[in-house]
């Protein structure tokens, strides 16, 4: 079992008020499963999103990444969870404007310690698996929308990440290049990787093989394709 | 992440704010170049000085009504009674003092045929005057006490006044004329050399009998005296001074109307002088670093606020709070580096403009580039560390968040 969460609670404290923005989940999410995680804004999708890839640490309830307890661990401890075991894939892409593709992709491995030597060869590969070669040594803004989604599947996945985040993968993209990101995806899933994906939108969702739908901070339903 | 990575990626953050790279580092190099610079100076004092107490005998005593770092009227030392060849005389009489040599000064033209030279000193004294005051004779002979018992119309020239009356021909043995009267060349001294741009070799020496009778007596005479063989220069300076006040008639408890001039003198207040500089330099190193400093804080803390979501990103691809406080702290140590660098450039030129223009002979010393370097990298360090450890401390999801 890749995830698993009992009683799962986050509440924030806004003023005097608490928010509860996620309220006793429970979900187990196996190797090589391809997800997909809806509800509208307000719903908690982002906070569950953020607590399952070890940005945030919940307020009450276990965590389990295979088979390790994580809800308690400290930042330092977090990042080297996400460093191994996690990639993430951004709606706004976040690379850094200064480097090149090939320098984003770079680097995870880099903060993961990773040999120099053995570096450069691993981003080519990852490169090559995202089409991207020839646009190694431009900058972001020198690539389309389409092209620095690829850098960053392809940053995600330098580590060998045991799962894939990807928060509204193609919310800033047209739906052609939509399209073709979500094709990159399902290679992925092909290949035997986990995947789950944040989303609104009905037909991206569909890409994927179960549908978690969560409301007012409860999962709503939980469905297998 | 390595080292290596980080300091690539500090060199991109800084590139792409060069402006702002340089208006930060501003009081740095202002504080680094101000060090070199006034170091430079330092080093550049103390080895004219050290020329100039080699010139000196190294245990004279000089006794004469002015004291060689003067403070206050000048009126107050011109007003007091002159020092008499009587005076040299009993000073010589001391036991405590071994030789002694009176001479007293004026300026006047020096010539040969048709060249003159202007305003040349003229010295008058005994033949002691070539061992205390340390005048060796290159060619000829020093003056003699007989020279001085029948009043000779003799004269020894300093180096540069032979050279430039007598080019080509042996001075020995030709006349010159010194202040209208004529003299006949009996010994060329050795040359000594610059002290702060003045020569040393623009002088004649001449008896000093003579030299009253041609230039008349009424001035006062200095006394240079050497302490007799195996007692301290101090021990001799108290005999003059106790024997002076008496000769003076100065009463008990009124201070010396006459100078005892020493090499301790002109080394205290050569320290007190190097001292102000010194006090002077840490001052406003100290405020630039400072002022430099704080700049490289705030720019640093804006930089932080700026690269928030970056710092997020980073975090979220697995980087730890020690590779990000790191990261922004060799950006700023970088960065009062450069300023560092500048200014040790900076302060170097000054201190080769100043041994271009002026006798001072500057020096760029290796002590002062690396306290300057030193300082400038403790300075990144020590106002980096804030900022630094704010950006790492910025927890993954907030910072992602930050527009």
């Amino acid at each position: 079992m890749l995830i698993e969460l009992e009683g799962l609670e986050k509440t924030y404290e806004v003023g005097s008020e608490s928010v509860h923005a996620l309220v006793d989940i429970d979900l187990k999410v196996d190797d090589n499963e391809y997800m997909a995680i809806m509800g509208p804004s307000g719903s908690g999708k982002s906070t569950l999103m953020n607590i399952v890839g070890c940005l945030d640490t919940p307020t009450a309830g276990v965590y389990r990444l295979k088979g390790r307890e994580v809800s308690m661990l400290d930042d330092d401890d977090l990042a080297d969870i996400r460093s191994a075991e996690i990639g993430f894939v951004f709606q706004t892409f976040n690379l850094l404007p200064r480097m090149t593709a090939f320098q984003n992709v770079e680097l995870p491995l880099i903060y993961a310690r990773g040999d120099r030597k053995a570096r450069a060869e691993r981003v080519w590969d990852t490169l090559e698996a995202v089409g991207l070669t020839e646009r190694a040594h431009h900058r972001p803004n020198e690539l389309s929308g389409g092209q620095r989604q690829r850098v960053a599947i392809a940053r995600a996945l330098i580590n060998r990440p045991s799962l894939i985040l990807a928060d509204e993968p193609t919310g800033n993209l047209d739906s052609r290049t939509g399209e073709e990101i979500m094709g990159i995806f399902n290679e992925l899933r092909a290949r035997g990787n986990t995947i789950i994906l944040v989303t609104h939108e009905e037909y991206i969702a569909e890409h994927s093989e179960r549908i978690i739908r969560l409301r007012d901070g409860r999962i709503e339903s939980d469905l297998s394709a | 992440m390595d080292f290596r990575e980080t300091l690539l990626s500090a060199m991109r953050a800084l590139r792409s704010h060069k402006l702002r790279t340089m208006l930060t580092t501003l009081g740095i190099v202002i504080g680094a170049s101000a060090l070199v610079a006034v170091m430079s100076l330092i080093a550049g004092l103390n080895s004219s000085v050290a020329a100039q107490f080699q010139s000196i005998g190294t245990d004279i005593i000089s006794v004469g009504k002015y004291p060689w770092v003067q403070m206050g009227d000048e009126e107050d030392y011109w007003r007091r009674k002159d020092i008499t060849l009587e005076d040299s005389e009993a000073i010589g009489r001391l036991p405590s003092i071994g030789l002694v040599a009176p001479n007293i000064h004026t300026r006047r033209n020096v010539s040969h045929g048709g060249t003159t030279m202007r305003f040349t000193l003229v010295s008058g004294s005994t033949p002691e005057y070539e061992t205390i005051d340390n005048f060796p004779v290159s060619e000829g002979r020093f003056v003699t006490s007989m020279d001085v018992d029948r009043r000779r119309q003799v004269v020894v020239l300093g180096a540069d006044v032979a050279a430039e009356l007598f080019p080509i021909v042996d001075p020995l043995g030709r006349d010159v004329r010194v202040g209208g009267k004529r003299f006949t060349v009996v010994g060329v001294l050795e040359e000594k050399g610059d002290i702060l741009g003045s020569s040393q070799d623009d002088l004649v020496i001449i008896p000093i009998s003579t030299f009253e009778k041609a230039f008349g007596s009424r001035r006062s005479v200095v006394v240079d005296a050497q302490p007799a063989e195996g007692v301290p220069v101090d021990e001799a300076v108290d005999d003059i001074r106790q024997m002076m006040r008496v000769r003076r008639k100065v009463p008990r408890g009124e201070p010396d109307d006459f100078a005892v001039n020493t090499q301790d003198d002109l080394m205290s207040s050569y320290e007190s002088l190097t001292g102000v500089l010194y006090f002077a330099m840490t001052g406003i190193v100290a405020l630039a670093l400072l002022v430099g400093g704080i700049g490289v804080m705030n720019v640093m803390l804006v930089s932080v606020a700026e690269r928030t979501r970056e710092i997020g990103v980073r975090k979220a691809i697995g980087a730890r709070r020690r590779d990000i406080t790191l990261q922004f702290l060799v950006e700023s140590i970088i960065l009062t580096m450069l300023g560092g660098i500048v200014g040790i450039g900076v302060g170097a030129g000054l201190g080769f403009l100043v041994k271009a223009l002026t006798p001072l002979p500057a020096a760029v010393t290796p002590t002062s580039v690396a306290l300057a370097a030193g300082f400038a990298i403790a300075t990144g360090l020590l106002f980096g560390v804030y900022p630094a450890s704010r950006a790492g401390r910025l927890k993954p999801i907030e910072a992602l968040r930050y527009e």
